[in-house]
């Protein structure tokens, strides 16, 4: 901006007062040079006309003068008239005189004689006439003089006879009336008017027209020789004015004609042209005013709308500019708008991303949790209640293993969508992965969340068709109620967690109320975790042995370790306690590796012909060490490969077949026998059994329980054995009790009995003495 | 001074014997020239009267008075011939003498007795430029002065005299200088100048 203090608060008002300003000085100059043109026109025309005047007057001045001498040398030359003065003829002179009077138009003449002597009389000027022959020198005949308050010219003419014998002298004043036939002869209106020099050498008029004036006095002087104009101001104003001085008797002039004309005379003429030059810049301002108001407007007007538009934008608000033209200024408004539009959908995408799931277009865990904190706030004052439901989809892991990714979005997106169907009430939210929750708030019916969650489960208990696939799938919802389970969001977030843990626990794809012994049992289990993490740094687990006994050999052919828990305080903790939350909390991988040396360390020390079975569970097989830990405790033990036999469930081939088969082949390749544990249970897929050879199958110890009693049972047990036995793999029965089972056992043809009927687990320090036993026994 | 005049003043200086004396005069006019138009009378205290003698004469020839300034003796007559083509109408209006000769031409003479002293000037009523002057007087030491402006007597009695000097140009009553002198046996000599 050139402009650093501004002024004016709008760009309008500055560039219609630039504009205006820049217009009045121009205009001022014009005036200005035009004023001075006209002036010094005016003087030049004034001056040619004076001059001219003044050359007309004193040609008028001579020819009056001539014109008086010339009447009086009639006179002087008439022989009667001389012969009359010659002869002193009073009465002929007088009459002589008179008649001159009349002729020549004078007021006074009279005759002067060479002695001084006067005929004829002038009353008071008698004197100053009768000296005036004497006083005029060098041939002249006519001065001006001053004399009683007046001026006169005097013209003298002599009479010769042939010499001078006297002199006819006359006087004719210089008044008002002579001065006016003067003017008349101008072209011009001029005034004429005759200065008389007076005391203090200052010129001025008899009627106090011209009063002492340094000017006058001034062009008086120097009009002596040439004929200047200047400009004087007198009583009746300023005026142009020229001087004659008129020479008296002395030589010196003793009075002068001043010539003026009125300067407003002089300007008059000029009068339109300025009214006219005045008029044109008068409307000339105010087109200009009028002009550049509307141009500034066209300018400021849409960068004021600019400013407001930036400003609305500036506070979040959108506007939209009306686009006129398609100059710089419209462009501009075009791409304010254009911009505007830009940031504001880019806010609403940014706001929208960050409260809400990109994948279900849902509202995330932050929306969630500021409802939940709004509504939470809201309720103790408005009397109203707040449920929470959470929900997990069961088994979403294994959809996304097996079936991929983007199903398992299109099923997230499609349970979302029957969520936000049912739950028109309510907010869904997803909080991620497979988690949603619903947040119910308001004045709502206390059996309407306990209906919505029975809703869900029924609308997902059958299996969804999702991107062509069929897929099984299923909630467990955790409900808790504000303020009654919790009056902040975090404890009520909590509860209903809690709740859906509950849920979890008790068989999936049902909906759990938080109930406060919830509450305790997770106070508990969290308990359990951070004994189970100190367990693992001071080493308070140790190993049982359970032999496994060989029906055909009669022998002990090994044994299976078992992991024994003796807490300080709580004392002996049962697996079936720990090692699930080990399992959840990812610390059966620490475990599982101690578990896996410790039981090679000390089965090192066993005979030849004893194996030891380990347990793995899932999670240490999907760890991609666990090859590593194997053949890490081989080494560390020095026990022979195939001594060692590892047990694996069912459900380890539920986080993908190929890397389990992979990893199997692998352990089968270094020696290790594989076991296959719980058989009989859960999905007892045969799938598994043809997929893999597996060394050994464990008959569950339910079978076994019934195996003497029940018929079915016993069925069960002999088909396994025999197609065990076809696929050229071991069995084991678990939980033999009774002699009765071990008789039916051994009669269907099972290789291995394991169980209390033939020796509880037992400590390291007992399994020499076990063989020892046995050996005895079987002996 | 004409040879007649002079023959007169010497026979005057003889007789007075001893006693007389050469008189110079030169006249100036104010520029310092000499001034011809101009005549000197010296007034001794017992000058004899002169008597006229012979003709005097101031002609009209060329529109002009010959000559411009003529000396005369009281009682002189003065003849007045035409000699122009042109006739003339002389005047004068002096006290010494009036004359009005009406028009007259070459074959007209005219003729003025002047039996008054004083300066009688002359015009034509028909040619303003005409001017001319007699002087006449008793006294018989006047003369005019000569081209260099120079009035020169003999046998002027010695003693006080006055000495008039006229010209028309001069601007005093009479067109007249007067200063008293005293005239030694030796001679004098002075000069006038005249001052507007």
């Amino acid at each position: 901006m050139i402009l650093r203090t501004p002024r004016f608060r709008t760009l309008r008002t500055r560039l219609a007062v630039l504009y205006t300003a820049l217009f009045a000085v121009a205009l001022a100059l014009l005036g200005g040079v035009v004023q001075t043109m006209i002036w010094s026109h005016a003087r030049n025309s004034v001056r040619a006309e004076l001059s001219a005047s003044g050359s007309v007057y004193d040609g008028l001045w001579a020819l009056k003068a001539k014109t008086l001498t010339d009447t009086a040398d009639v006179l002087t030359r008439d022989f009667g008239f001389r012969a009359a003065v010659a002869s002193e003829d009073v009465p002929t002179i007088e009459s002589a005189l008179a008649t001159l009077r009349g002729r020549a138009g004078v007021d006074h003449a009279v005759l002067v004689n060479l002695d001084g002597s006067v005929v004829g009389s002038a009353g008071r000027l008698t004197a100053m006439m009768a000296t005036m022959p004497h006083r005029l020198r060098g041939g002249r005949q006519d001065a001006v003089v001053n004399a009683g308050g007046a001026t006169f010219r005097v013209v003298v003419s002599p009479i010769l006879a042939p010499t001078e014998i006297g002199w006819v002298v006359f006087v004719v004043p210089l008044d008002a009336p002579e001065m006016r036939t003067l003017a008349r002869l101008s072209a011009i209106p001029l005034t004429v008017t005759i200065l008389r020099l007076g005391a203090g050498g200052h010129w001025t008029s008899g009627d106090g027209t011209v009063i002492a004036d340094k000017a006058v006095d001034q062009l008086v002087a120097a009009s002596t020789r040439e004929r200047p104009l200047a400009t004087v101001s007198l009583p009746d104003g300023r005026a142009f004015a020229s001087a004659k001085p008129l020479i008296g008797v002395g030589g010196r002039p003793q009075a002068a004609l001043l010539l003026r004309y009125p300067l407003s005379a002089a300007l008059a003429p000029y009068m339109p042209l300025e009214v006219g030059l005045a008029l044109a810049g008068i409307i000339g301002i105010l087109l200009v005013v009028m002009g550049s108001i509307r141009l500034a407007r066209g300018i400021a007007g849409p960068i004021a709308a600019l400013d407001a538009a930036a400003r609305a934008l500036e506070e979040g608000s959108r506007t939209e500019l009306a686009v006129v033209g398609d100059d710089e200024i419209g462009r501009l408004a075009h791409s304010f708008n254009r911009m505007s539009a830009g940031i504001l959908e880019r806010e609403h995408r940014i706001s929208h991303l960050a409260f809400h799931d990109s994948l279900t277009g849902l509202p995330n865990r932050s929306y969630f949790r500021q409802s939940l904190d709004q509504a939470i706030a809201r309720a103790p004052r408005a009397g109203e209640q707040v449920a929470v439901l959470c929900l997990d989809l069961d088994g979403f892991k294994g959809v996304n293993d097996t079936l991929g990714h983007p199903v398992g979005d299109s099923l997230l997106r499609e349970l979302g969508d029957i969520l936000t169907e049912l739950a028109p009430d309510g907010l869904v939210s997803r909080l991620g992965g497979d988690e949603y929750a619903i947040i119910l708030q308001g004045r709502f019916d206390p059996d309407r969340p306990r209906a919505l969650a029975q809703a869900i489960l029924d609308r997902t208990s059958q299996p969804m068709k999702t991107d062509g696939h069929q897929i099984a799938t299923g909630f467990s919802i955790g409900i808790a109620f504000g303020p009654d389970d919790g009056d902040d969001p975090d404890q009520l977030l909590k509860n209903a967690d809690l709740a859906l843990y509950r849920a979890k626990r008790d068989g999936r794809g049902v909906f759990r109320f938080f109930e406060p012994a919830l509450d305790a049992a997770a106070r508990k289990r969290r308990q359990l975790e951070l004994d189970l993490r100190e367990a693992i740094q001071t080493g308070q687990f140790r190993l049982n042995f359970q032999p496994v006994f060989n029906l055909k050999e009669n022998r002990i052919a090994g044994f299976e370790a078992l992991l024994r828990w003796n807490h300080p305080t709580r004392g002996e903790v049962g697996p079936t306690e720990f090692i699930p939350v080990a399992e959840e909390t990812g610390m059966i991988v620490a475990i599982g590796e101690w578990v896996m040396q410790e039981a090679c360390r000390q089965a090192a020390a066993w005979p030849e012909d004893v194996r030891v079975a380990v347990n793995v569970s899932p999670l240490q097989f999907r760890n991609l060490r666990f090859k590593a830990v194997i053949l890490q405790a081989l080494a560390h033990s020095g026990l022979a490969p195939h001594r060692l036999e590892v047990e694996i469930t069912e459900t380890v081939f539920l986080d993908g077949e190929d890397h389990v088969l992979d990893l199997l082949h692998g352990l089968r390749e270094i020696g290790v026998r594989v076991a296959l544990d719980d058989f009989g249970t859960g999905y007892s897929s045969l799938s598994y059994l043809r997929s893999f050879p597996f060394d050994k199958i464990k008959i569950d110890r339910s079978f076994i329980t019934g195996v003497a009693t029940d018929d079915g049972a016993a069925a069960i047990v002999r088909a396994i054995v025999d197609l065990a036995g076809a696929l050229h793999m071991e069995t084991t029965a678990e939980g033999v009790e009774d002699g009765d089972q071990l008789a039916l056992l051994r009669g269907q043809g099972c290789g291995n009995i394991q169980g209390y009927f033939f020796s509880r687990p037992v400590e390291g320090a007992g399994v020499a003495a076990l063989l020892s036993t046995v050996f005895a026994q079987a002996a | 001074m004409t040879p007649r005049h002079a023959i007169i003043a010497i026979a005057l200086a003889i007789s007075g014997g001893a006693h007389a004396a050469t008189v110079t005069i030169d006249v100036r006019g104010p520029d310092g020239q000499p001034l011809s138009d101009a005549v000197v009378v010296v007034e001794a205290a017992d000058s004899p009267r002169a008597p006229p003698h012979g003709t005097y004469v101031m002609e009209q020839r060329g529109i002009a008075f010959q000559p411009h300034i003529l000396v005369v003796p009281v009682g002189a007559t003065v003849a007045l011939p035409n000699r122009d083509a042109v006739r003339h109408h002389v005047y004068s209006f002096s006290k010494a003498k009036k004359i009005d000769l009406k028009l007259y031409g070459k074959e007209d003479q005219r003729s003025i007795v002047f039996d008054k002293a004083g300066v009688v000037a002359l015009g034509c009523n028909i040619h303003d430029s005409m001017s001319g002057f007699i002087y006449v007087t008793a006294n018989p030491f006047a003369d005019r002065a000569n081209g260099q402006g120079r009035v020169q007597m003999t046998d002027v009695p010695a003693g006080k005299a006055t000495v008039r000097v006229w010209s028309p140009s001069i601007r005093a009553p009479n067109n007249t200088l007067v200063q008293s002198v005293v005239i030694l046996s030796s001679g004098f000599a002075t000069t006038f100048t005249i001052h507007r």
